[in-house]
């Protein structure tokens, strides 16, 4: 694992409403993740994984508190400069795919690869994400984890430092879930990125190096997973 | 790496194949016509200004009762001028299988036969060939059109068969005047005509006109003024020549007074100021249509939008990427149009003016206004309408794209309704909710009814101006005679006339009258030191009481200021009346000056010294111009902006639509059935089109009026006041729902396939 300090996330507070629908988020989070590793917001609903996910992304900024990443404060940023932050630096998969429905497999994760200097090799990555024979069809000819798995090459293939991921596995099913599991498991070992995942499946845990549970805007636990599973092994 | 997202445009483009090819025809069909009418204006009017040099046009030319005689001539080209012999025979021509009975204008219809020209006012053969034989002879083009002959055709011209040879332009006759003082011309009873010398010489005597026409040796001055002052310098010594031979100087024409040569030169290429204004409308529509259907493309992939503003993606390749569509079917249009326009429409255009003027063959110009207007302007109007629409939304977070969160204002509490029974308050909750898809309906319909009003006020005013002017003539007879002789016609009674011009930005003839101050013809009775402007007068130049006119002499340096005292009713030209007596004041005339005659009965004993008489003809000849040049193209506007109507309600309901798809989808499934559904969603959304339409045709009409006057300031010398005949309200609104009836059937049909599983899809 590398620096400790890879990404720090310190004093982030949000909140949404005012007066008296004010709702307090995030109050106050503080943990740091480091180069490399694996780590799974968990919480239940409303516990506020999401919204930190955002603000680390940068399409969402906290009240106070900042995010740096290799020592770089995404709050000093301008919108530009965040956006290329953005650009060069960060992937984003969803829970629902955002594909665009009338390009391709292949195309969808071009469109990825084009904002990148160094992009992954996209026919490597189709035959790495198991989508190679399919990389003709357009998304609605696909199943749901071939449409997550198309989401995910689309955002590793410019071979983001942070790969965040927003309930990645909430749309599919058991076996597909698993599935999508194993592939960023593999992306994480193959090309080494950061991976935040938020998620309120308590067995995916079990995979990451470090498991930060929220509830009520509040960090309840920051482990370190001394003795994580292979993706494969989970069950829930 | 080329962005992958330019791969979407051709799929986009075949996916909505439809729309784009309408949209593609509507472009090419407008920029096709304004760009055929604007080339083949300016090329005529090119042509046409050509034509002094390249065809040696007369400075001027005189008839004289005899033959000049060789030290006559000379002794008036000693003023610097070069003489030709510009004679001419007028005869009497009828086709030889024609029918006197039933032709109207048999034995009326004049030639005036030339001898072949070298030198000056020479000939362009347009068809055929010029005559070689005696019994040939070459005809004017639009006399030979409007009389139906053909070369090969034979024609009695006097007593003699001619076969007809070829057609031809003369360059002194661009517009077919037999006289100069003529207020009218009518190329079907009157042409022009050459033969060979021999055939020439032949002719008989006493139809023959000495007529002599004159070049500057030092070329034509600059100024018309210059010109006038030349010109009058010369008449002293034709003159007293005339007078010296015993010989009388019939006519003398200075060029810049000749109408047969001026006439069609003032009137090319005025009305392209109607076209700019059809396409900047047509192209603010298309631009609106492509904005609303991005808007609507935006909410639909407002997922894929936040995903890839969270990548990386920026805003400005966004905006490119959903403008670029729009952008490249307006430049795809506008060169396909260009190319019809320079091909099919250009000659369209051309057509109008050789059915009006006898213009020499035209050579095609670049026109490099037409280029900007219908290339570079719709491009500019399409990039800035798309981008305002497209980078408004575009300045939302990823966030709120990922949330599908779009609306600017969002409303925090539900309307309260009253006690309604359930489908008039869902109804109800329908407007409510898509208001801002009635707003956009609201200025979409706007644009397709001024199109529509457009089309429709045109003939029906130009009518109502032809009426108008015949109800306000000031008598049935209005004489203008040579100088001021009695009639004994006690019924008749004189009055003076004046043409002057305005001095501001817009340049228009005014007439001046001096009326009797107890006129029986003039309705309103005039005291000393009055000054009433014509209604179209004030209308035109927006003149109330106690403003000031500043008008001038055309060709001299004479200045004149009235002060406005009232207006009257005289829509037929821009005049200014004022009692007799101040009149001869203003302009320093003596006490028993006056023009001419008004009279209800026609005068027969001043035959001799009448030089022209303004008829009903001659009133209405702007109103009739209109309509003969534009009247087609009115009904085509009309055609038009119903289509447009059409494509614009159908893509705003289909929005409505596709917005409630979940919400329709959903009351399926609780057991509506379509036609309840289709009274649900439908009905609101056909209230809001009536209320809509209603809105927008009172809208359009206060649009129409400032666009009317900006349109036509420029292009009409004279004013036809706008009027809208009442039954156009009552038709627009007809004929929109009309439309929309049908388009709500589409709708019909895709509310019922709207499938019930919609409902109960993943909703992101």
């Amino acid at each position: 694992m590398g620096d400790k300090s890879f990404l720090k996330i310190s004093g982030i507070k949000k909140s949404f409403g005012s007066g008296d629908n004010r709702t307090e988020v995030l109050r106050g989070i503080d943990f740091e993740v480091a180069k490399g590793e694996f780590c799974v917001l968990l919480g239940p609903s409303g516990s506020g994984k999401s919204t930190l996910l955002n603000i680390i992304g940068g399409i969402d900024s906290p009240d106070s508190g900042y995010i740096s990443i290799n020592g770089e404060k995404t709050g000093d940023m301008d919108e530009k400069t965040l956006t290329r932050y953005r650009r060069k630096h960060l992937g984003y998969v969803f829970q629902m795919y955002n594909l665009i429905p009338n390009l391709n497999v292949k195309e969808n994760v071009e469109v990825g690869a084009y904002l990148s200097d160094n992009p992954l090799d996209v026919d490597d990555l189709l035959k790495t994400l198991g989508l190679y024979e399919h990389r003709h069809k357009l998304p609605n000819q696909l199943s749901g984890g071939q449409q997550q798995r198309t989401s995910i090459g689309r955002a590793i293939v410019k071979n983001p430092d942070i790969l965040l991921c927003d309930e990645p596995t909430g749309a599919l099913d058991y076996n597909t879930s698993k599935e999508i599991l194993k592939l960023i498991e593999n992306v994480n070992q193959k090309y080494g990125n950061t991976i935040i995942m938020v998620t309120h499946n308590d067995a995916i845990k079990n995979m990451a190096d470090r498991t930060v549970k929220l509830r009520d805007g509040m960090i309840r636990h920051n482990i370190v997973n001394a003795n994580k599973i292979p993706a494969s092994e989970l069950d829930w | 790496m080329k962005n992958p997202l330019w791969r979407r445009i051709p799929k986009e483009l075949r996916d909505d194949l439809g729309k784009y090819i309408v949209i593609f025809l509507f472009m090419v069909i407008t920029t096709g016509l304004v760009s055929g009418f604007m080339v083949a204006g300016e090329s005529m009017k090119k042509t046409y200004d050509n034509t002094f040099d390249k065809y040696n046009v007369e400075d001027g030319h005189f008839d004289l009762s005899n033959k000049a005689t060789d030290d006559m001539k000379a002794a008036i080209e000693d003023e610097g001028v070069e003489l030709h012999d510009m004679s001419y025979y007028e005869l009497p021509m009828s086709r030889k299988d024609s029918d006197a009975e039933n032709d109207t204008a048999y034995g009326v219809r004049t030639l005036r036969i030339f001898a072949p020209r070298n030198d000056v006012n020479k000939i362009c053969l347009m068809e055929g060939e010029l005559p070689s034989e005696d019994n040939e002879i070459a005809i004017d083009r639009m006399y030979a059109v409007n009389n139906n002959i053909d070369i090969g055709d034979d024609i009695i011209v006097g007593d003699k068969l001619y076969s007809v040879c070829g057609f031809v332009a003369l360059s002194d006759y661009s517009t077919m005047f037999q006289n100069n003082n003529d207020t009218m011309f009518d190329a079907t009873i009157f042409g022009i005509a050459v033969v060979t010398n021999m055939e020439f010489d032949s002719l008989p005597e006493k139809n023959k006109t000495w007529s002599y026409a004159w070049m500057y040796h030092d070329g034509m001055p600059e100024s018309e003024k210059g010109e006038k002052k030349q010109a009058d310098k010369l008449l002293e010594t034709v003159y007293a020549q005339a007078v010296m031979n015993d010989m009388t100087v019939e006519t003398y024409i200075p060029r810049y007074q000749n109408q047969a040569i001026n006439f069609a030169g003032d009137d090319i290429g005025s009305d392209t100021n109607m076209m700019k204004w059809f396409e900047y409308i047509v192209i603010v529509i298309l631009a609106f249509i492509f904005a609303v259907t991005i808007s609507n493309t935006l909410t639909k992939e407002a997922s894929v939008i936040g995903t890839l503003r969270a990548s990386g993606y920026t805003r400005g390749e966004l905006l490119i990427h959903y403008i670029s569509l729009p952008v490249i079917v307006t430049l795809a249009a506008s060169l396909v149009g260009n190319v019809l326009g320079y091909s099919v429409f250009k000659n369209m255009g051309a057509e109008l003016y050789y059915e009006s003027y006898s213009l020499t063959k035209y050579v095609t110009y670049w026109n490099a206004d037409a280029f900007v207007l219908t290339t570079v302007i719709p491009i500019i109007i399409m990039i800035v309408v798309n981008l305002l629409v497209v980078n408004s939304k575009l300045k939302l977070s990823p966030l709120r794209f990922l949330r599908h969160d779009l609306s600017r204002s969002r409303r925090k509490k539900a309307v309260k309704l009253p006690h309604w029974k359930f489908m008039t308050r869902f109804k109800t909750r329908v407007i409510l909710q898509n208001i801002p898809g009635y707003v956009v309906m609201l200025l979409g319909i706007y644009f397709a009814q001024i199109l529509l009003m457009f089309g429709l006020m045109l003939n029906p005013m130009l009518k109502h101006y032809q009426n108008d002017i015949l109800d306000n003539m000031i008598a049935e007879h209005q004489y203008v005679l040579d100088s001021p002789v009695e009639t004994s016609d006690k019924r008749a009674e004189t009055y003076c006339v004046k043409t002057l011009r305005t001095t501001g930005d817009i340049d228009d003839e005014i007439m001046v009258y001096g009326i009797h101050t107890d006129s029986k013809y003039f309705p309103v009775k005039l005291r000393t030191g009055d000054v009433l402007v014509s209604d179209s007068y004030a209308d035109k130049f927006e003149l109330t009481d106690g403003d000031v006119l500043n008008l001038k002499e055309s060709y001299a340096d004479d200045k004149y200021d009235f002060k406005v005292t009232g207006s009257v009713s005289y829509p037929a030209s821009l005049a200014v009346f004022m009692t007799e007596e101040d009149f001869r004041n203003t302009f320093d005339l003596d006490n028993d000056y006056f023009t001419g005659y008004f009279s209800d009965e026609k005068l027969t004993d001043i035959e001799d010294h009448i030089v022209s008489e303004i008829t009903k003809d001659d009133m209405i000849k702007v109103s009739r111009q209109l309509t003969k040049s534009m009247g087609n193209m009115f009904y085509i506007v009309v055609v038009f902006s119903l289509i447009m109507f059409m494509l614009l309600v159908y893509l705003l309901t289909k929005l409505i639509v596709e917005k409630n798809t979940v919400s329709i989808s959903m009351v399926k499934i609780l057991g509506y059935d379509t036609k309840e559904i289709g009274r649900l969603y439908l009905s609101s959304t056909t209230i809001m089109v009536a209320v809509v339409t209603l809105i927008d045709i009172l809208l359009s009409y206060l649009s129409i009026k400032v666009i009317y006057r900006e349109m036509l300031i420029d292009m009409l010398s004279g004013w036809i006041p706008i009027y809208m005949a009442p039954w156009i309200y009552p038709l627009m609104f007809v004929l929109s729902f009309a439309c929309y009836l049908v388009i709500s059937l589409i709708q019909m049909k895709r509310i019922r396939e709207i499938p019930m599983d919609e409902a109960l899809k993943n909703v992101e």
